[in-house]
């Protein structure tokens, strides 16, 4: 066989590169782009195929030469073909068949978490960061850890049964009622570890309120503890700060006011600054020496801050609830909102 | 507590205007509700804690004035003159746990008539309505010291004798709001010879009423026992500024320094002699605390420093009287007023109290600590995430419940529920046994407003009641669990329970690796239907097995009481029970890159064997060839299957670890397979 010279071949390829351009270039939709490549790729016929047999014909000297041509024209006409089908198809063939994008999308489920996790979530994870444990514990208490060991005394008010939820059964001579605030974790976690420690005590508390727009029987508690020696007001001071500037923005300080709270002392109520002015967030202060040594702590030795927040005053509050009852009607149309 | 401007400027120079003056106040603890004005004078409302009755009276809240804003305090010193012959009335205190002490002066010859301008205008200031003087100065003298006071009409006194004593069951009284009470012997009662004449620190008796022909008056100052006012108060819904105050404890001193004060003021304005020498009962309860404080304990608790002198000015001004001490500590013997100052860090809250808290730095470094997240928090999680990524909304119910709520059967117990006084709502008073009613209840009250669809789920604890011979965790338990309610059918609430459960990482499938194994079985519940309920029970090693949750469909009987359609499907999982899932870490297993083997077989067999048997006989037979198998069909047909017979179409995914599998070597492990499922349970295969 007579060798072909190099740029007979190099014609013939470029023939097959307009050839190519022009055919897919007039390629209007996908069955069009698909006979070009069946004309130029396709595997048994295509003319690629036909030049590659010519390949072997090139004068040898050429033929290194001729197959990088070769391969060029390869890769071009495979991405060419490529683009071609990517063109075609991101246009719709016919008016018919173009959707219309403002109909609604097929509805996947999307489930809402309430407001109050919401909220006890976030003060948790602030928490988290600045070492705060969370920690749990029951509902139902006895007088040991609501009263006695907050040094709430057998005459204080607090105590009254009218004011508490009192179970029809007792623990022995115990008599049991369901928790009037979360600090009964406190006391618990303090009799089993030793500081230093840092937790958050959170959940269900219950007092007997009359239900209206801001009271309700059941409610919600947040409360921080911190033992640990050397520990002052400026902690306390400094932790809510950081809380109340973490939760509600940069540059929200916090202001405290004497308060009288049975299990701290000092005792104060905190006030966040929220929307242009004070906020009552709940109480603080620092554990009360009693309560330290009701535990088996000497309060020379080591000291504490304790506080504790009103979860649906936050809530309410952040995501305007007038009437705190709705946290509790568990309307899906309130709860879809969140 | 309502506080009087123009009032207060009778002890102290007050130039600052009102609201710097309760700004100073409310940062020193006394809380600011409002301020009005009231004629030429404005009131500051201020809510006093229950840790200080001396500013429970003009004079405590002037003394705070005076200390926060560094003004000399100028109080009264009455020092009536004793004119007339001894008072001839008898006080026995016959019960001194309820009155430690009580005294009665006598004024003799008064003029019951209108009290003056002043008086008048400083009462009405205060939203007190003026009676006559006589009254009017025991209610002024209360509001400006804390200490209530009683006059008597000494001439309806019988018997001339005054007795203090507990009230005798079926004993009843008259009192000046013309309503009669009837006592028990938890309160107290001031008696003539004939009963009682007033109700010890509440109020005084319509019999004994000052009127307008009084001429000879009684006065009461006396101490009462916070709990026996207390009683009275609460029993007979009468509470009044005397039981206010006696519930709290008033000055001590100022017993004395009220009666006088009152008689000084009833002689300057109703005219009158006053008797010799009062008479009093009892001893006058007065403890009074020397309280250390150590030097450099203020700025270890406050964190802020407050000059020694300083302290001393605001311990000083406050009424603290510096005992002798040795070096940089001190002692300070605690005025009458303030018997809630007892202990150091009493000392500490009244230096940073006055100080300001302002001081107190808020931006201290804080060191860093290593924090754990819990098995119950991260539980809570798991679930909840779940759930509301499939669409769920998560409802807060009430913990206690209605009686009817309770009368179905709990998953938990058959205990009946525990109940609580008072009831938490109306109705309410039952500590639910299980979540499932409450939420029902809730999508029971979507459906009445029309809310739509409601699925929702709750995490929270039920109460369960145990044997209370228990005495460490007795009478109950509190299981932590997650329910849920949906409007499908048993098979998607079952769907939802075995996500959770996979999402734990917790075997559901049967043959699964493992220490644990999850069984589901018929349950029967009167909350479900029949036959369309199944409890799962948790079999673990070394453990017994135990029932971790209840799946069903609810029944029609169930939902027409709560006019719910059918279907509704819940379920209820101990989560309590699955913490043990929380802290297992992942570990790889790597996939094989082998390619897998799909074979199809269709096993015919008695209708009665469950599915979760084949599915044993199969996980057990298949080896470790058998990567995974489903169950892709059933269905029943007597005529081609024969009567009582089904057939289930199971789809095998066979794949070795390296290498590849052969066709024969498939077809052998299907065969172990077909082999073990003809052996154990007498299926055939249907070709």
């Amino acid at each position: 066989m007579e060798a072909v010279p190099l740029d007979a071949f190099l014609a013939e390829m470029a023939r097959c590169r307009a050839d190519a351009e022009a055919m897919l270039a007039a390629a209007a939709d996908g069955a069009a782009v698909e006979r070009a490549r069946v004309e130029f790729l396709g595997a048994r016929n295509g003319r690629l195929k036909g030049i590659q047999k010519g390949l072997g014909t090139v004068e040898p000297a050429a033929r290194r030469d001729a197959g990088r041509h070769f391969n060029d024209l390869k890769d071009w006409l495979t991405v060419a073909i490529a683009a071609a089908q990517d063109r075609v198809a991101a246009a719709p063939a016919t008016a018919e068949a173009a959707i219309d994008v403002t109909l609604p999308g097929t509805p996947v489920p999307l489930g809402h978490l309430h407001p109050i996790t919401q909220t006890i979530r976030r003060v948790q994870e602030i928490m988290s960061r600045l070492g705060f444990e969370s920690v749990d514990g029951p509902e139902v208490e006895d007088q040991w850890h609501n009263f006695d060991a907050l040094a709430i005394s057998p005459e204080h008010p607090a105590r009254d049964p009218l004011d508490n939820f009192f179970l029809q059964v007792a623990r022995g001579n115990d008599p049991l009622l369901l928790r009037s605030q979360t600090s009964t974790v406190q006391i618990r976690v303090m009799e089993r570890r030793r500081p230093p420690l840092r937790i958050v005590s959170l959940g269900r508390v219950y007092r007997p309120d009359t239900a209206d727009a801001t009271h309700y029987p059941m409610f919600h508690q947040v409360e921080g503890l911190l033992v640990e020696p050397g520990t002052t007001m400026a902690h306390l001071k400094t932790t809510l700060r950081l809380l109340a500037s973490s939760f509600l923005g940069a540059g929200v300080r916090v202001r405290f006011r004497p308060a009288f709270f049975p299990f701290t002392e000092p005792s104060v109520e905190v006030d966040m600054e929220w929307g242009g002015r004070w906020v009552e967030m709940g109480g603080a202060g620092m554990v009360d020496p009693a309560v330290l040594t009701a535990v088996g702590l000497d309060p020379d030795a080591v000291s504490g801050f304790a506080f504790g927040l009103g979860v649906e005053r936050i809530a309410a509050r952040r995501h305007g609830v007038a009437d705190i009852r709705d946290f509790y009607r568990n309307d899906v149309r309130f709860l879809r909102q969140f | 507590m309502l506080v009087s401007r123009d009032w207060l400027s009778d002890y102290l120079r007050l130039d600052a205007p009102t609201e710097a003056l309760a700004e100073r106040l409310l940062m020193a603890g006394l809380n600011l509700e409002a301020i009005h004005a009231a004629g030429n004078d404005t009131v500051i409302e201020l809510e006093v804690t229950s840790n200080r009755p001396d500013c429970l009276g003009h004079v405590g809240v002037a003394r705070e004035l005076a200390v926060l804003l560094g003004l000399p305090l100028h109080l009264p010193d009455p020092r009536p003159l004793e004119s007339g012959p001894p008072a001839d009335v008898a006080v026995t205190i016959e019960d001194a746990d309820i009155c430690p002490c009580y005294t009665a002066r006598v004024i003799r010859g008064v003029r019951v008539g209108p009290s003056p301008k002043w008086l008048i205008e400083r009462l009405r200031a205060i939203g007190v309505e003026p009676v006559n003087n006589l009254v009017d100065v025991t209610n002024y003298v209360l509001f400006e010291c804390g200490q209530p006071l009683h006059a008597f009409d000494l001439a309806r006194i019988r018997g001339r004798r005054i007795i203090v004593r507990r009230a005798r069951e079926g004993e009843s009284f008259t009192a000046l709001n013309h309503r009669d009470y009837h006592l028990t012997p938890a309160m107290g009662v001031i008696a003539d010879a004939d009963g009682p004449v007033a109700l010890a620190g509440v109020m005084g008796g319509l019999g004994t009423e000052i009127g307008a022909d009084t001429v000879d008056v009684l006065l009461e100052s006396a101490q009462f026992a916070p709990l026996v006012v207390r009683a009275a108060a609460r029993g007979l819904a009468l509470a009044s500024p005397s039981s206010y105050r006696f519930e709290r404890g008033p000055d001590p001193a100022a017993v004395d320094w009220a009666s006088r004060r009152a008689c000084q003021l009833i002689v300057e304005m109703a005219g009158g002699t006053l008797a010799a020498s009062p008479v009093a009962a009892g001893r006058l309860q007065a403890p009074q605390a020397t309280v250390p404080l150590r030097g450099g304990r203020v700025a270890e608790v406050l964190g802020m420093d407050v000059d020694d002198q300083r302290q001393r000015n605001i311990l000083g001004g406050l009424g603290f009287v510096e005992a002798p001490a040795g070096g940089t500590d001190s002692r300070w013997l605690a005025p009458t007023w303030r018997r809630d100052c007892t202990r150091e860090i009493d000392l500490v809250e009244e230096i940073g109290r006055i100080e300001g808290y302002a001081h107190v730095p808020d931006e201290v470094p804080l060191s860093a600590r290593r924090v754990e997240v819990g098995p119950r928090e991260r539980i809570g999680r798991v679930a909840t995430d779940l759930l509301v990524g499939i669409g769920f909304c998560e409802a807060l119910t009430r913990s206690v419940v209605p009686i009817e709520a309770e009368t179905t059967e709990s998953p938990w117990t058959t205990r009946p529920a525990l109940s609580i006084a008072p009831p938490l709502v109306r109705g309410a008073d039952r500590l639910r046994r299980s979540l499932l009613p409450s939420l029902l209840e809730a999508r029971s009250g979507n459906a009445a407003v029309g809310a739509g669809r409601a699925d929702l789920f709750e995490v929270a604890r039920a109460y369960l009641p145990t044997a209370a011979e228990t005495a460490v965790d007795g009478p109950l338990k509190e299981p932590f669990l997650v329910s849920l309610v949906t409007g499908g059918d048993f098979p998607l609430a079952k769907g939802i329970v075995e996500a959770l459960l996979t999402r734990l990482r917790i075997g559901v499938e049967a043959w699964s690796e493992g220490a644990e194994r999850v069984e589901w079985r018929p349950v029967d519940l009167d909350l479900f239907t029949g036959g369309r309920a199944a409890e799962v029970v948790l079999h673990r090693e070394g453990r017994q097995p135990e029932r971790i949750a209840v799946v069903g469909e609810i029944a029609v009987g169930q939902l027409a009481q709560r006019s719910l359609e059918a279907p509704v499907a819940a379920a209820e999982v101990r989560l309590d029970c699955l913490e043990f899932a929380i802290g297992r870490d992942v570990v790889l297993r790597a996939a094989s890159d082998s390619p897998a083997v799909h074979r199809d077989i269709n096993l015919v067999l008695d209708r009665a064997v469950p599915w979760g048997t084949v599915a044993a006989v199969i996980g057990e037979s298949g080896g470790p060839l058998l990567e995974r198998f489903h169950l892709v069909q059933v269905w029943e047909d007597a005529e081609r299957l024969g009567t009582g017979r089904k057939s289930l179409v199971v789809a095998l995914a066979l794949r070795p670890r390296s290498g590849s599998l052969s066709g024969e070597e498939a077809n052998t492990v299907v065969a172990g397979i077909v082999t073990a499922c003809a052996g154990r349970l007498g299926a055939e295969l249907r070709r």
